[in-house]
């Protein structure tokens, strides 16, 4: 993407590995939404399923956020419980690092978990908790890790936080578990992958059919000792998080696995991703394997979705999602005939917008910033048939009778691979067909026609 | 009977909701309003995300956006720009300004930030309300909805300057209904209220905001609740009725600026609670009991009858806010319920005087002292708890994220505790049914 394009897109440098002198772009009072780096470091580290996470701060900012994310998991259930050390006007004024080893002490008691991951927030950061400290103490006093997540809210974005997420299992946990070192690496790991609505296993599963296998799940559903092992992985994939393309970059400098980005959203991105892991591990029966099963996905998708390209003829839609969603669904758009007309790039880099304009070209609308308001307005200037966005947009665009399709973690369909784009067809169909939509046009028995809804 | 606590250096599955967030929830129901927390980014992001997911609502909040730097070396700077911003943009008839633990931490003085700002700069039409909120004494959603209505109280108040109101209007109350008062629940206060045949001016009013409007046209303020002028009308009362003691710090204000008296209706759930009410209102507006009311508590009576057989010997266990705890265990107590745990988050003079032994804790607690209670009564966080004990779960309070409706359910009233009685009754009838189940299938 060069400078002079007309696009918008947000300056990310804190995005990269080594940050440049300029900060990142100051949120502005009064007009901000989005979570903050505290948010974004639980998103990473939450989905770790088999270990304890323990928010050390206020109650408000476990008790505001505990149970908030579709992550699912398919064995322990320990980071469902919410572990916070809710400090006490005392504990601000004499310190809590006291309050804080007695916690982890019960947890490792009580729970006896695998780990322990502790994160700061912003009045521990400003009252000078040494996390770092108390977490190497209880370390060598338990024999248990116990991980010092160093990301309170106020010091930036939700994407800074799954940044520092991803750097704190650099440093706390990759390559801590030993595999029997005469065994040669072997597998690929996922990075940034949530496991939303079961998308992991999905993707597990196709990646199983090609002869492919998981070495490390980072982090949906994810277990302590695997993530440990990362390191004996040969092959990364960032799934649409650039901000674990960091620890990306990390792992290829320090254990030289190879990585590359990809999404399973939608048949071609789903094919490319999977015949990227089968170069990368330069393996020629497994890419043969690779290419056979992709031919006949995709052969058979193409087949299955027929009935639904019909549908979706001219239909427009407006996308409005986080910053590496946005190309990724694009593409799975596009197999289903949908044209999307308008893109948030709220999030999204330059090399983010830039793959947007590769796949839709610069005619849609791009949206940079004032979320439903702008929404709202490139759907009627554009005549959009419905919006495809978070849960955060879904009640205004519901208000507005446009059909709506929720696409960030809190759904419960999910998206990944052949067959999550043919249920993302089907809840697409859905979502235009319903007959609610009928009876929300028509008016009220007491209402003169063309009158109704025009409060 | 007393207020114990269980020894844990760790919240395990809180309980508690931030005070900032209850905070936020009562500006929802005032008319073109937003809360702007003072905080960063997060605190606004989640108290959002929890409210949207549980309204199934667009939510009114903005932030101050504060970050590390700010707070270091100027917040009121970031205040000033939020203010400047959400006033040019959206000209808003009420803000309220509500702290978090970071500003009351770093020691900002805020308060006198926003008093500076309406001398010096803001609109005449804008009511901006700082609130702080008892920071780290252990509040909890009560306490910060209290707070700000309390807040809001007072600026229109002052706004006032000491004027008389104008002449008292004697067919007009106020009434202020607690937290763990659903839309539903408040829509059909004013219901009853309206039958007696008074003119009601509600505070804060969420039945008319947060029970699913259709208006078109994005705005991020809200879209319905109390008016400013109404609320300027509140002065001319002829009583006050605050719905749970929390909500008596608000009612006492406009006894001391106004002369109105009022009344604290503790109970809000069950036969006595509801006859306690209508016969308050009865008095008070000196007309006959409604046709309808003397219906109601008929059918309710009835189906406590029919559902009294399957509260044989049940035992509950209950995890709410302070006020909502206390009416519920009132409520089970008429079904003959006895009660394992009671929990709350935070303690109040309420809880002191409570004949029940209260905890102040979290859902854990409640898992462990009610371990084998047949009936789980807390916010949606409780249900994995409830299936872990295999009682049955009846889902109240805030958040419930996973239900439809759970915010326009109604259990006020006759008609809101028949309802009460028969959904309890049937989760018990189900649970029986599915342990029979269980034994006949293993």
């Amino acid at each position: 993407m060069e400078a002079t394009s007309k696009i918008p897109a947000h300056d990310t440098n804190c995005l990269n590995l080594y940050p440049k002198s300029q900060a990142c772009p100051r949120p502005k009072p009064g007009e901000s939404a989005g979570g903050c780096a505290f948010d974004g470091a639980q998103i990473t580290l939450l989905p770790i399923a088999d270990a304890a996470h323990l928010v050390h701060g206020p109650a408000a900012c476990i008790a505001n956020s505990w149970e908030s994310r579709g992550s699912l998991s398919s064995g322990p259930r320990l980071s469902d419980y919410g572990f916070g050390t809710a400090l006490s006007e005392r504990d601000i004024i004499f310190g809590a690092e006291g309050k804080l080893a007695a916690g982890i002490d019960y947890i490792a008691e009580r729970f006896a978990p695998p780990a322990i991951f502790v994160y700061a927030t912003c009045v521990t950061a400003l009252i000078g908790e040494d996390l770092d400290a108390v977490c190497g103490e209880a370390t060598s006093r338990l024999g248990l890790p116990v991980i010092p997540v160093n990301s309170p809210g106020f010091i930036g974005s939700k994407n800074l936080g799954n940044r520092l997420a991803g750097e704190a299992l650099m440093q706390y946990v990759i390559g801590r578990s030993e595999l029997d070192d005469t065994l040669p690496p072997s597998g690929v790991n996922l990075l940034g992958e949530y496991n939303i609505a079961g998308e992991m296993w999905e993707i597990e599963k196709l990646m199983n059919r090609a002869g492919l296998s998981i070495r490390s799940r980072i982090t949906g559903d994810g277990r302590f000792k695997e993530i440990g092992r990362a390191h004996r992985a040969r092959v990364n994939m960032v799934v649409c998080s650039r901000a674990l393309l960091g620890l990306a970059k990390r792992m290829e400098q320090s254990y030289g696995i190879p990585f590359f980005e990809g999404s399973f959203y939608g048949a071609k991105e789903t094919s490319y991703s999977l015949r990227q892991m089968a170069y990368l591990l330069n393996d020629r029966d497994t890419e043969l394997k690779v290419d056979r099963l992709v031919e006949r996905e995709e052969a058979r998708v193409a087949e299955e979705l027929k009935p639904y390209r019909r549908l979706f003829k001219g239909k427009k839609a407006v996308l409005y999602t986080g910053g590496v969603k946005s190309w990724s669904v694009i593409s799975a758009l596009n197999e289903l005939g949908i044209s999307v007309v308008g893109v948030g790039t709220n999030k999204s880099t330059a090399e983010d917008v830039g793959r947007i304009v590769d796949r839709i070209g610069e005619n849609a609308e791009f949206i940079a910033e004032g979320g439903a308001k702008r929404i709202l307005k490139a759907v009627k200037d554009r005549k959009a048939d419905m919006i495809i966005a978070g849960g955060r947009n879904m009640y205004v665009s519901l208000k507005e009778r446009i059909p709506f399709v929720d696409i960030n973690q809190e759904r419960h369909t999910a998206y990944a691979g052949y067959d999550g784009l043919l249920r993302l067809a089907e809840q697409i169909r859905h979502a235009l067909q319903h007959p609610v939509w009928k009876l929300a046009e028509r008016a009220a028995p007491w209402e003169e026609a063309g009158e109704a809804y025009e409060r | 009977m007393s207020v114990k606590r269980t020894a844990k250096p760790v919240a395990v599955n809180p309980l508690t909701i931030g005070p900032s967030l209850g905070g936020v929830l009562a500006v929802q129901g005032c008319y073109r309003a937003t809360a702007l927390l003072h905080g960063a980014q997060g605190c606004s992001a989640f108290s959002k995300s929890l409210l949207t997911r549980h309204f199934r609502e667009p939510i009114a909040v903005q932030t101050s956006a504060l970050q590390e730097m700010d707070v270091i070396f100027d917040a009121d700077r970031n205040l000033e720009e939020a203010l400047n911003t959400v006033i040019a943009k959206h000209r808003p008839d009420l803000i309220t300004v509500i702290g978090t633990e970071l500003t009351d931490v770093s020691g900002t003085d805020y308060t006198a930030c926003v008093k500076k700002y309406i001398r010096e700069r803001a609109p005449r039409e804008c009511l901006i309300v700082p609130v702080t909120l008892p920071d780290f004494g252990g509040g909890s959603l009560e306490t910060g909805y209290s707070a700000v209505v309390e807040g809001i109280i007072d600026a229109v108040i002052q706004g006032q300057s000491g004027k008389p109101p104008g002449k008292p209007l004697t067919g007009q109350v106020n009434l202020l209904p607690g937290p763990c008062l659903t839309p539903g629940d408040v829509m059909e206060l004013r219901e009853i209220l309206g039958d007696f045949g008074f003119e009601v001016i509600t505070l804060p009013d969420l039945s008319t905001s947060l029970s699913g409007h259709l208006l078109t046209g994005f705005s991020p303020l809200t879209r319905g609740g109390v008016p400013l002028d109404a609320l300027k009308q509140m002065l001319r009362s002829r009583y006050t009725i605050a719905m749970g003691a929390s909500m008596e710090r608000p009612a006492r204000r406009l006894q001391h600026a106004a002369g109105i008296p009022y009344k604290v209706i503790h109970g809000m759930h069950g036969l006595a609670a509801a006859d306690e009410l209508i016969s308050f209102l009865q008095q008070l507006s000196g007309i006959p009991v409604p046709l309808r009311y003397r219906w109601q508590r008929e059918n309710l009576l009835d189906s406590m009858l029919d559902a009294h057989f399957h509260y044989a010997g049940v035992s509950a266990v209950v995890a709410l806010e302070p006020d909502h705890a206390q009416s519920m265990t009132a409520w089970l107590g008429e079904m003959g319920v006895k009660i394992k745990a009671l929990v709350a988050p935070c303690e109040t003079p309420l809880l002191k005087e409570a004949e029940q032994e209260v905890w102040i804790g979290d859902l854990d607690d409640a898992e462990t002292l009610g371990w084998g209670a047949d009936l789980w009564i807390s916010n949606g966080h409780g249900r994995k708890g409830a299936r872990r004990m295999k009682s049955a779960f009846m889902a109240a309070g805030f958040p419930v994220v996973d239900e439809l409706g759970s915010y326009m359910s109604v259990s006020v009233g006759y008609r809101g505790a028949m309802d009460l009685v028969n959904r309890a009754g049937n989760l018990l009838i189900r649970r029986k049914e599915d342990r029979h189940e269980d034994r006949f299938h293993q």
